[in-house]
């Protein structure tokens, strides 16, 4: 639903000018706006704005243990806190050189598995699909598609029964831990999740069907894309940070490559290349950079779709990406749990040590890069989160600029609910982008 | 063995304590027969007894610190952008009740009690305005149940 001001202006002899104002934008995580200028078919200002209070997190795990600060993190999304977890505790387990067990590793895998079903889901059916049936809101496709509702919720349902026999419990898990885990599951706990996972499984491939039965608005652009890639597997919680224009470079290096930046119009930093340039993470990144890596149901539905191409050069069609790394998680869950054997121990002993270390995995809307000092006590002196929607906020923007001027023609309202879906392509989860620390106040003058 | 009545109500208690006013409703709900959701999801509603009203207390935003507000769901429904539990994840609570009502086969009835927090920050315990609003804020929800 839109909730805009709509209001063109016009001025004798003065340029015409249409102004999109969504106050509030609705089915994305957290609280954001949308400010679009246009004058004679041009943009000359797009304003994605986060007014979400800053949350400060990064100040707020200064001085706590590595352990302290995994269950600290957690707490930064009700959506996404495995992968949070993720990040810090591969940082923290670089930095002391931490050796896990391969089961303790699949494991990890096994619980973003299970966020990235539950995201998915929730993003597919309730969040993204009505904009493509022409429905304003979940409750009407509720109503006229009820059997795709309910999958969507069985999907949902199967995703957060994963991180809560891995995590304790589905929102702000507790059990992981630096080497590891503070309780493992048995294979016979994992097992009894089989049966809902083959039907997730099912519901997945439909999935991918029912997408490419959408259809998506016309737009093209040439995105500069980023996410991990592994050598053997789709990338998670290892591999290099890769982009379609040649980047690649090692996991703990993301400063290398990219910094944050504040705007004047968001409370959430935005990240740029060290050239100034954006960049878009996420599903559709994913995909098009580990292609070759999905798991040969997920690499199938993709083919069956079609879409590749799509894919990488129109963002509505990410929605086709979610579908496809839908199949590869509930996949590779019954893999990991088929081949799981319990370890002889649930976490590796270490030792803190002072330093600097960096990790990046993938949470579901894209890198997630952690940075930590730590200090002689083994206690965090300083920390740097980057989550993947401030890394995106600017490449909205870029395309909103870009895609503007073809719905110009429309009657206001639907031109403006238009950019707010185009908005829910990116799945933004402003939540997690307003957690910094640093917020600096400049006179009006300047 | 003596068989528990049904209940009256089916009571939610929305929030998170570790969010400061956010966990208004927890701790308003203290010795009440309550199911805790962190936040608000479709299946809360779809798992409360079929046709047993439903209480849904949580902070809310779009309202003054420590004002108690009381909204059928219908009026919610009906002004979808009037007063709602602070949480902001995704689904906002319109949607979550239309969506459950079009779900089950039950029909799903019932009341939101909020308080208007002033601090949704990290952290524990209460602002004065929600702290001393705290008793009218349990009243209204005891009125309910």
């Amino acid at each position: 639903m839109t909730h805009g001001m709509p209001h063109d202006q016009v001025h004798d002899g003065a340029p015409r000018e249409h102004i999109f104002d969504v106050g509030m934008l609705t089915r994305v995580e957290g609280e954001g706006s949308l400010t679009l200028r246009v004058r004679d078919g041009a943009v000359v200002q797009a304003q994605l704005g986060i007014f979400e209070a800053p949350r400060y997190f990064e100040r707020l795990v200064v001085g706590r243990t590595p352990d302290e600060v995994i269950d600290i993190v957690a707490r930064i999304c009700g959506i996404c806190p495995v992968a949070y977890q993720m990040s810090a505790v591969h940082a923290f387990e670089a930095l002391f050189k931490v050796q896990v067990d391969p089961q303790v590793r699949a494991l990890r895998r096994l619980f973003y598995c299970g966020e990235w079903i539950e995201s998915h889901a929730l993003h597919i059916y309730l969040l993204h699909a009505p904009d493509f049936l022409g429905y304003p809101s979940a409750i009407e496709l509720a109503r006229d598609h009820r059997a795709v509702v309910e999958r969507a919720l069985a999907m949902k349902r199967t995703g957060n029964a994963l991180v809560a026999r891995l995590g304790a419990r589905p929102i702000h898990p507790l059990t992981v831990r630096v080497g590891g885990w503070s309780r493992i599951p048995t294979r016979k706990e994992l097992q009894a999740l089989r049966p809902a996972l083959d039907e997730a499984l099912a519901t997945a491939q439909a999935t991918v069907d029912f997408v490419t039965t959408l259809t998506a608005p016309e737009f093209k652009r040439e995105p500069r894309l980023v996410s991990l890639r592994h050598p053997d597997e789709y990338p998670m919680n290892e591999g290099r940070i890769v982009s379609t224009d040649g980047l690649d470079i090692a996991i703990d290096s993301w400063r290398d490559a990219f910094a944050e930046d504040q705007v004047a119009w968001s409370n959430a930093l935005q990240a740029r290349t060290h050239a100034g340039e954006v960049y878009l993470l996420g599903p559709s990144s994913r995909v098009t950079l580990n292609a070759a890596r999905l798991h040969p149901l997920a690499a199938e539905a993709l083919a069956r779709t079609g879409l590749a191409e799509q894919i990488r050069v129109n963002p509505y069609w990410s929605i086709a990406a979610r579908a496809v790394e839908l199949v590869h998680a509930t996949a590779e869950a019954i893999d990991i749990i088929d081949g799981y054997t319990a370890p002889s121990r649930a976490y590796a002993p270490w030792q803190p040590r002072a330093g600097a270390t960096g990790w990046a995995t993938e949470a579901p809307r894209g890198l997630l890069f952690h940075h930590y000092e730590i200090d002689e006590r083994g206690l965090v002196a300083r920390a740097q989160i980057v989550p993947p929607t401030s890394q995106n906020q600017a490449a909205i923007e870029a395309d909103l600029t870009a895609f503007a001027p073809s719905v110009l023609a429309l009657p206001h309202a639907e031109a403006t609910l238009r950019l707010e879906q185009l908005i829910r392509s990116y799945d933004p989860c402003i939540s997690c982008a307003t957690h910094f620390l640093d917020l600096r106040i400049e006179p009006a003058d300047r | 063995m003596t068989k528990e009545p049904p209940a009256a109500v089916w009571l939610l208690a929305c929030g998170n304590s570790d969010r400061r006013d956010d966990g208004a409703a927890l701790l308003a709900t203290r010795g009440l027969s309550a199911s805790q959701c962190g936040q608000l999801d479709i299946d809360d509603l779809l798992g409360a007894p079929a046709g047993v009203p439903i209480v849904i207390c949580d902070a809310a935003a779009g309202v003054a610190p420590g004002l108690v507000v009381t909204k059928t769901f219908d009026e919610l429904l009906a002004n979808p952008r009037g007063p709602s539990p602070h949480s902001s994840h995704a689904l906002p609570i319109d949607q979550v009740i239309g969506v459950a009502r079009a779900l089950s086969g039950e029909p799903i009835d019932g009341v939101f009690v909020g308080i208007g927090g002033a601090d949704f920050g990290f952290g524990c315990g209460l602002s004065p305005a929600v702290e001393a609003a705290l008793p009218q804020f349990r009243a209204a929800i005891e009125g309910l149940v």
